[in-house]
């Protein structure tokens, strides 16, 4: 395995050019792949976050106080229709205890504010997305709420923006994946039919396929390997660099930092691909001369 | 060691070779001799499997030739050790590495391709250009080194295809005496192609002459026809 592994790394070294172009393409295709996968991993942890955050928020009158039998009887309206994951009722102190807690770093606008300044409000929670409607309007039926909220719109614009980057990513990757593929067979179909010469003699000489074919092989898993470090390299530096900006961007949202488990495992997924790409590139573009 | 019944091989409207038939008895030396385009390499290559006859029989070593199967090729064509003239040295391997290509590709253990390879280098006495890469040698130097290679595997059977076509008199010489030496030491079957007269008339071996892919002539201790 080393022997081959010398040979193979013998051939980069002795045609810079060509390895360039090979490993220049490999970059740019792992590193488009990695950008998607961060984007689709990212959009989805924001939606998972929206998803599990209060998505309706029905206030109830400022001036009216509701009793635990009313606030019972809401919430078993509201869970009887079996659409609910979660319904929280927020009372007039309770509000007060999260306003503080907001604003803890203003003394001013503690001072101001009172319990029976802020409205007593129920939190509710769908299972799914496209029952937050039904669930509003129950709640916009009663008749001492007098503002209800939710977020259907934020959510259903993920979901679609969240499809259109894995479609699009997913497409950009398989088309520069084939590209990658092609330039690998040409570029080591290129040393392949330059030392076709060199392969005769040593096929004279009883060699097999494998002898021939696997220094090509790991030529071809070599440019993969290069190009996964290379782009894993530029995309974690990209992150870091750009970590405390977003962090600003999605306040609140905990997506940043990366965990450096999930880097290593794109690590591991883009030396994945490349040796995948390259390895098959290297074994077509000398599978075609050894047949012949 | 080689039979060849009634060969045929055409390339497009040439018949490079036409009913040959011959025998070579195993441990004998054989000069094939006869112009360039007599058809000498056809037949070499005919015996590596290179190319395929179109028709007539070939087998070696009690094989049919045309009979073995792709998978297997590489296995018939180890116990056969061929120089050729044009060397045919991979440039970015030094002589110790050129000479153990045969053993390297066998996959044998590098400890054994080690010892063997010195006692190849030794009996072409090129132990002291272990090292050198083929574009610092000599041709006479280059044609050891072939030879080397032939003879690393022990192979029952060396194919020299006119190893002595590019040097000089001298040079010529000392390397047929080589392939004498290694014939009557490893008791190896060889056939040598050449067109040098001089050659063949000095070693009183088989000869078997071929002229536009016909043998015209196959005597046991023969002159250059």
């Amino acid at each position: 395995m080393l022997k081959y592994l010398r040979i193979a790394w013998q051939r980069i070294r002795r045609a810079p050019y060509q390895t360039a172009a090979a490993l220049s393409v490999m970059t740019l295709t792992l590193f488009l792949g990695s950008v998607f996968f961060l984007l689709a991993a990212g959009s989805d942890m924001v939606l998972r976050y929206f998803e599990s955050r209060p998505q309706i928020n029905a206030y109830f009158k400022t001036d009216y106080l509701p009793d635990q039998t009313a606030v019972d009887q809401l919430t078993r309206k509201l869970e009887s229709t079996q659409k609910t994951a979660a319904v929280r009722f927020i009372s007039k102190e309770d509000a007060l205890k999260i306003y503080q807690e907001a604003n803890k770093s203003d003394p001013l606008l503690l001072e101001a504010v009172t319990a029976g300044m802020l409205p007593a409000s129920f939190e509710v929670s769908a299972k799914d997305p496209r029952d937050l409607k039904v669930l509003a309007e129950i709640l916009k039926q009663e008749p001492n709420i007098e503002e209800v909220s939710y977020a259907e719109d934020i959510i259903s614009t993920l979901t679609v923006w969240i499809n259109s980057i894995r479609i699009i990513g997913a497409s950009l990757i398989l088309a520069h994946v084939f590209i990658t593929f092609i330039v690998i067979i040409l570029i080591i179909g290129m040393k392949v039919s330059v030392r076709r010469e060199e392969i005769h003699t040593i096929r004279l000489l009883g060699a097999g396929g494998s002898y021939i074919s696997v220094p090509f092989i790991f030529e071809g898993m070599l440019y993969g390997i290069g190009g996964a470090v290379i782009s894993w390299v530029v995309i974690y530096t990209l992150l870091l660099y750009s970590t405390p900006f977003l962090v600003r961007f999605l306040s609140g949202i905990p997506v940043l930092p990366v965990p450096i488990l999930f880097m290593a495992a794109l690590l591991g997924g883009e030396l994945l691909l490349g040796v995948l790409v390259g390895g098959l590139g290297g074994w077509l573009a000398c599978r075609r001369f050894l047949k012949a | 060691m080689v039979t060849a019944r009634s060969l045929t091989k055409k390339f497009g409207p040439i018949t490079a070779l036409e009913e040959v038939s011959f025998e070579v008895a195993p441990g004998e030396f054989v000069f094939l001799t006869g112009p360039s385009g007599s058809g000498k390499t056809t037949l070499f290559r005919l015996i590596l499997r290179d190319i395929s006859p179109d028709s007539g029989s070939l087998s070696v070593n009690n094989q049919d030739v045309s009979a073995i199967l792709g998978r297997n090729l590489p296995k018939y064509r180890r116990a056969i050790g061929m120089v050729f003239q044009d060397y045919r040295l991979l440039p970015d391997r030094n002589v110790r590495e050129n000479i153990a290509l045969p053993l390297e590709v066998r996959k044998i253990k590098p400890t054994d391709i080690q010892a063997a390879v010195k006692i190849a280098m030794k009996m072409v006495d090129l132990e002291s250009r272990a090292h050198l890469f083929p574009s610092q040698l000599s041709g006479g130097e280059l044609q050891r080194v072939s030879i080397a290679r032939a003879i690393v595997g022990k192979p029952k059977l060396i194919l020299a295809d006119e190893p002595t076509g590019n040097l000089d008199p001298k040079t010529a010489k000392n390397i047929v005496k080589l392939l004498r030496d290694i014939h009557s030491e490893l008791k190896t079957t060889v056939i040598m192609a050449t067109h040098n007269a001089d050659i063949v008339n000095q070693n009183g071996v088989r000869v078997i002459s071929l002229e536009q892919g016909k043998i015209i002539k196959d005597s046991p201790q023969g002159k250059y026809a």
